[in-house]
């Protein structure tokens, strides 16, 4: 496909312009941050997940998921690399010029990478579904489409 | 015709054109070679988590001790253990008449099935009320099949570490509370740290310290373990004896399933 092809397939697209796009990153990032602290708070403080579904002897999958050896990595909760993330997104859309947007696209694609890792551990390991963590999964994916298209859109 | 100053204009607008057309392609190729770049770094970047995650290296590789599971997980423990006496890897007053030896795998299902399931209510019945100790023996089954058998002597001897604070019953039930899929590699020295971490009265630093001090003793034990169900002709677990003043028998549902709290009671009973 040509550049040209390209740059029109992108223009398509019902995003208007790079201030919705930023915008709808904005709006998506800071909803993964407040369920990033939300899972992080319950990592180091023990309290139960909300609405979570499944009920193995008395508890959540969602805690089943969050205590298990895949919620941590090198001794830090995944919670909080997220929450690092989701933070490192936002601070991307405040720097002006490509390498904001580059940086922005970077971070989205490797929490969409391990986001993709982890719930595959969900399902196939764990054989648990953490509602929170598959929403941030959502999030992350959201966030790698428009990361992305904001980079290429950039002229 | 176009005069002579036209056609000069005419050529250096097209000039600046192909100039301006040759920058933006130069500018796309690189924002394309940086996207790539990208890709690449990110893609580096997930693989070295995979593989730390994987590898259990995820060091803390960990049941959260903090976690409201796990702290559940030791509110129901505690209050089936709480009262009962503890010494060494037997449960229940030594005056008991009758003993349970239970020979468990920490990380075989079935195992984790009959403690959680049947195990709780034999425990208020017979234990509680001083007819029957539980003496607890290990044998590689589940660990040894997915995994090896210096994993189960890691994981045998950090319970049997606990034993030596008369704290062994917490640290096997905590351990299949919170048992995952035989298959996952979710053993590793800091989640059995974490299941130590989660017993409050088991002096952590000192359960530390017998695991190294008194390693090979440790793991005596889990040899004479093997050797006892090799002369029993062991060849599952959990296996059940019960032996009283009548004699020795195992306990067993019918068809050699797990024996549930009346058949455990029956078999009790029989060597009575």
């Amino acid at each position: 496909m040509s550049e040209t092809a390209n740059r029109s397939l992108l223009t398509r697209l019902p995003i208007a312009d790079s201030g919705r796009l930023t915008k709808a990153i904005l709006v998506i990032a800071l909803v993964g941050t407040l369920e990033a602290m939300y899972l992080t708070y319950v990592h180091y403080h023990g309290l139960g997940g909300l609405l979570c579904f499944g009920k193995h002897s008395g508890h959540s999958s969602c805690e089943q998921v969050q205590s298990s050896s895949y919620s941590e990595l090198a001794g830090i909760p995944v919670a909080l690399l997220g929450l690092i993330g989701y933070l490192t997104i936002l601070v991307t859309l405040f720097i002006r010029g490509e390498l904001g947007r580059v940086a922005g696209f970077g971070v989205a694609l490797i929490g969409f990478g391990f986001s993709a890792y982890l719930t595959y551990r969900e399902i196939f390991t764990l054989k648990e579904i953490c509602e929170w963590c598959v929403a941030s999964a959502c999030l992350m994916t959201a966030l790698l489409v428009l990361t992305s298209i904001r980079y290429l859109r950039a002229s | 015709m176009a005069s002579r100053k036209e056609q000069k204009e005419q050529a250096r607008a097209a000039r600046l054109a192909k100039e301006q057309a040759l920058a933006a392609k130069a500018g796309r190729t690189r924002r394309f070679q940086i996207f790539g770049g990208v890709i690449v770094a990110a893609v580096i970047v997930i693989v070295v988590a995979i593989v730390v995650s994987s590898s259990g290296g995820g060091g803390s590789g960990a049941s959260n001790p903090n976690s409201s599971a796990n702290k559940a997980n030791y509110t129901a423990v505690n209050s089936l253990l709480s009262g009962i006496p503890q010494s060494g890897t037997v449960l229940g007053k030594s005056s008991a008449p009758v003993t349970m030896t239970y020979f468990g795998d920490l990380e075989c299902p079935i195992c984790k099935e009959f403690t959680l399931t049947y195990f709780p209510q034999f425990v208020e019945n017979e234990v509680r009320t001083g007819k029957v100790k539980v003496d607890y023996r290990s044998f590689c089954t589940a660990t040894c099949n997915d995994h090896s058998q210096a994993l189960f002597n890691l994981q045998q001897t950090a319970a049997y570490a606990a034993g030596k604070q008369n704290l062994f019953w917490y640290y096997a039930e905590l351990f299949y509370h919170e048992q995952q899929d035989e298959l996952s590699d979710y053993v590793n020295d800091t989640w059995l740290s974490n299941i130590a971490k989660q017993i409050p009265a088991l002096d952590f630093a000192k359960w530390q310290k017998t695991r190294t001090a008194d390693g090979t003793a440790l793991q005596n034990q889990v040899n004479a373990d093997a050797a006892e169900a090799n002369t029993l002709q062991i060849d599952g677990t959990p296996s059940l004896f019960m032996t009283g003043k009548k004699g020795t028998q195992q306990a067993e549902g019918p068809n050699n399933s797990l024996p549930d709290a009346s058949e455990l009671a029956a078999a009790v009973q029989a060597v009575s």
